[in-house]
């Protein structure tokens, strides 16, 4: 079982780019994640009801900060937790809102009757797998190729110079998306 | 069957109840889908075999770029290579 709450920082890390001229970037953003990360976890299930985007929505905002600490002087911790999870937490706001602006796809008989559909959530069973495909993200890509010609997630996660646990939750968005594609393909049979 | 069922599984994190911690069922179902629905005789945008190779053996310095990027997931002769250097790779290191 993936405990998504004990993912370290150097999990969530695992696809930055630190300056290597900066390392005080490295190191502080490090400490930051440490120090928001719980609270972080906590906004992403309770705003989006889906703690498994928390990783990815992270690794947008620890993006985001490497590139504004990159122009400034040196900062302590505090103010790069600040920055992190100020910037953390307008990613969740922004994905809120795109959620909202979702359409179901497909017509109404596509949905059976009485089955559990949250509102904001976009209907996969008229999306071939082309589709998911290509809303994959580039590191999210590279894990799944290495995962589909090996077979193990130890072994990716090897590759990627990372853990199983950072490598399956970043992967479990797209996975969960080609399993719902897979079984409804077998249902239709 | 590779739906998650219960709120349970959801809960718990797990791909699904019915498949390890590896995802091996889905991979191997993916993996028939691919073959049954991506026929590509003339292997249009395929990598070079090399490449593929380096995948499983040195995926270290493999791109994106070089695979064309999720060509595999929708070629079943990518695919079927990826099986047979898989399962020669298993036999090198069984035999080790």
């Amino acid at each position: 079982m993936v405990e998504m709450q004990n993912l370290t920082p150097s999990d969530l890390c695992w696809n930055a780019k630190f300056p290597p001229e900066q390392k005080w970037i490295e190191q502080t953003m490090h400490a930051a994640i440490g120090n928001i990360w719980r609270r972080a976890h906590h906004a992403a299930h309770t705003q989006l009801g889906d703690e498994s985007s928390a990783p990815e929505i992270m690794e947008v905002a620890i993006e985001g900060a490497v590139r504004r600490l990159q122009t400034g002087p040196p900062q302590g911790p505090e103010d790069v937790a600040s920055l992190l999870e100020r910037l953390f937490l307008q990613e969740v706001r922004r994905r809120r809102s795109a959620n909202k602006r979702l359409v179901y796809v497909g017509i109404d008989q596509e949905i059976p009757i009485g089955s559990a559909q949250n509102p904001h959530t976009l209907v996969d069973s008229a999306i071939d797998l082309d589709r998911i495909l290509h809303d994959i993200p580039p590191d999210v890509r590279i894990a799944l190729l290495l995962r589909y010609s090996r077979s193990r997630w130890s072994e990716v996660a090897a590759v990627l110079g990372t853990s199983d646990a950072a490598v399956r939750l970043r992967c479990k968005r797209a996975l969960d998306r080609i399993r719902k594609k897979l079984e409804d393909e077998i249902h239709e049979t | 069957m590779l739906c998650a069922v219960g709120k349970e599984a959801v809960a718990e994190n797990h791909s699904s109840p019915l498949d390890d911690d590896n995802d091996t069922l889905l991979f191997e179902k993916l993996q028939e889908h691919v073959l049954a629905h991506y026929p590509n005789p003339e292997r249009k945008g395929c990598p070079e075999p090399e490449v593929l190779k380096s995948l499983v053996d040195d995926p270290g310095n493999v791109t994106l770029a070089a695979l064309n990027d999720l060509h595999v997931f929708k070629c079943a002769e990518c695919t079927r290579l990826l099986m047979e250097l898989r399962q020669k790779k298993k036999q090198r290191e069984a035999s080790k």
